[in-house]
């Protein structure tokens, strides 16, 4: 590997300046929480610490989508026709299937494979276990990836001109 | 009088509406018995009447019928009135028994419908098909990127495929240049999302190793299901209109990005 996790995380610019603005002014703990997790992941990432890195990048996944999709539930409501009511025990495997499915068309860069999934569950033994020699090694360097260009989707849907804030108004 | 236009979108609006009822009672259903995940739930027999029909399959053992449960679409409010939905649930064991011996009395789950969830690591590729649930394009490559210093590491073909071959499948490679030269290789390169292969984007590469790697002047391999190696030599972005039937998911813009690969010849392999 070229990339050290400190170099590739020098170069998450979502990250290192993150942009909280999609969540709503009530979710001031979850704005907390996230920060400070934002904080301690930078901190592993530079000290080069694989495994802290890919669970709590995998947590902040997890977050950043909880967070977001319950401010939108009026959004995918109108989306689906129905109400949606969003449920705080889902699953990160579910909160990724609502974003790719209601969100993939206002925010086309950033879809979530499968594989996010995958890398927030090595946090149990036997994944780890159970996957290729040096799994952490690659997995920590995607998933910094991956929650960067998440951030920076989420920044870019909070923008005043964005086509979800229009459509979540109406 | 309304026009057409208006009583189509008030038809549309009723079947998202519904769609979005059942869709709720599914997510309940998901993982609500530890021992029998739901495999499959598939709205059948479609119509504008008051009652919908569902189809849910568990896997493991369920009995060998089908159960029927009747309630209100909007149960979540304690309301016992229309829509209503018929679920059907039974074992995907028993559905697939059926499907060989006995598909006429089948017949009705597979009028009318739309698979509203599925496991395919839970189903078999006979139910799949018969549902028309397509995860991959046609001549999709699946395989594994190894960066150099593992390719390395591992010495020889047979101990990268002998890593590898047991985990699941990370890359998926549907090739668009004729077999003409089979040292040069030029595909679209996919990866699963919701549990089918879709191609992957020239934004959506950036967040892959073997991208960045690439990026960075190392070149990793792609090794493939069945041997074969390729080592990446770059990728390129183009507008390919004709692309569209060679994947799941047509580009909106009919942009593509394409790998340009080598193979690795045997010598090379064993050289490694």
């Amino acid at each position: 590997m070229t990339d050290t996790l400190k170099s590739i995380c020098d170069r998450c610019s979502h990250l290192s300046d993150p942009r909280l603005d999609f969540l709503p002014p009530e979710f001031a703990l979850h704005r907390e929480i996230i920060l400070r997790d934002i904080r301690e992941l930078i901190a592993a990432a530079s000290a080069e610490n694989e495994k802290t890195v890919v669970i709590l990048a995998g947590c902040l996944i997890e977050s950043v989508l909880y967070c977001f999709i319950q401010g939108q539930q009026e959004y995918i409501s109108f989306r689906r026709g129905a109400p949606f009511q969003f449920n705080p025990d889902h699953t990160l495997e579910n909160y990724v299937g609502v974003f790719n499915r209601y969100f993939r068309e206002v925010v086309p860069d950033v879809v979530l494979p499968d594989v996010v999934v995958q890398y927030r569950n090595l946090v149990h033994i036997n994944r780890e276990i159970n996957s290729p020699s040096g799994i952490c090694t690659s997995a920590s360097r995607e998933i910094l990836r991956i929650l960067d260009a998440l951030l920076g989707g989420m920044a870019k849907l909070s923008e005043p001109e964005s086509d979800v804030e229009s459509v979540g108004s109406c | 009088m309304p026009d057409l236009a208006e009583l189509n979108l008030a038809s549309r609006a009723g079947e998202a509406r519904i769609r979005a009822l059942l869709e709720d009672v599914v997510q309940e259903h998901v993982g609500v018995y530890p021992q029998n995940k739901l495999a499959l739930a598939v709205w059948f027999g479609k119509s504008a009447g008051v009652t919908q029909n569902l189809l849910e399959l568990f896997s493991g053992t369920v009995g060998d019928r089908f159960v029927e449960t009747r309630f209100s679409l909007l149960w979540k409010t304690g309301s016992d009135s229309p829509p209503f939905v018929d679920i059907r649930a039974g074992s995907v064991r028993y559905f697939s028994e059926q499907l060989a011996t006995n598909r006429a009395a089948l017949g009705h789950f597979f009028e009318g419908s739309e698979v509203l969830y599925f496991d395919k690591t839970l189903l078999d590729a006979h139910i799949l098909e018969q549902f028309k649930i397509r995860t991959e394009p046609a001549g999709l490559l699946k395989g594994w990127y190894v960066d150099q210093d593992h390719y390395s590491a591992v010495h020889s073909l047979r101990n990268v495929l002998s890593t590898y071959c047991v985990f699941k499948p990370q890359v998926g490679l549907v090739k668009t240049s004729p077999p003409t030269d089979f040292e040069k290789c030029i595909g679209i390169p996919h990866v699963e999302v919701g549990q089918r292969w879709l191609p992957l984007s020239s934004t959506g590469a950036k967040i892959h190793s073997f991208f960045n790697d690439f990026l960075d002047d190392k070149p990793g391999y792609f090794v493939f299901e069945g041997g074969s190696v390729y080592q990446l030599v770059g990728f390129e972005a183009i507008t390919a209109p004709q692309y569209a039937n060679l994947v799941l998911e047509p580009s909106r813009d009919d942009r593509y990005l394409e790998v340009h690969l080598r193979s690795v010849l045997p010598s090379e392999r064993s050289a490694a």
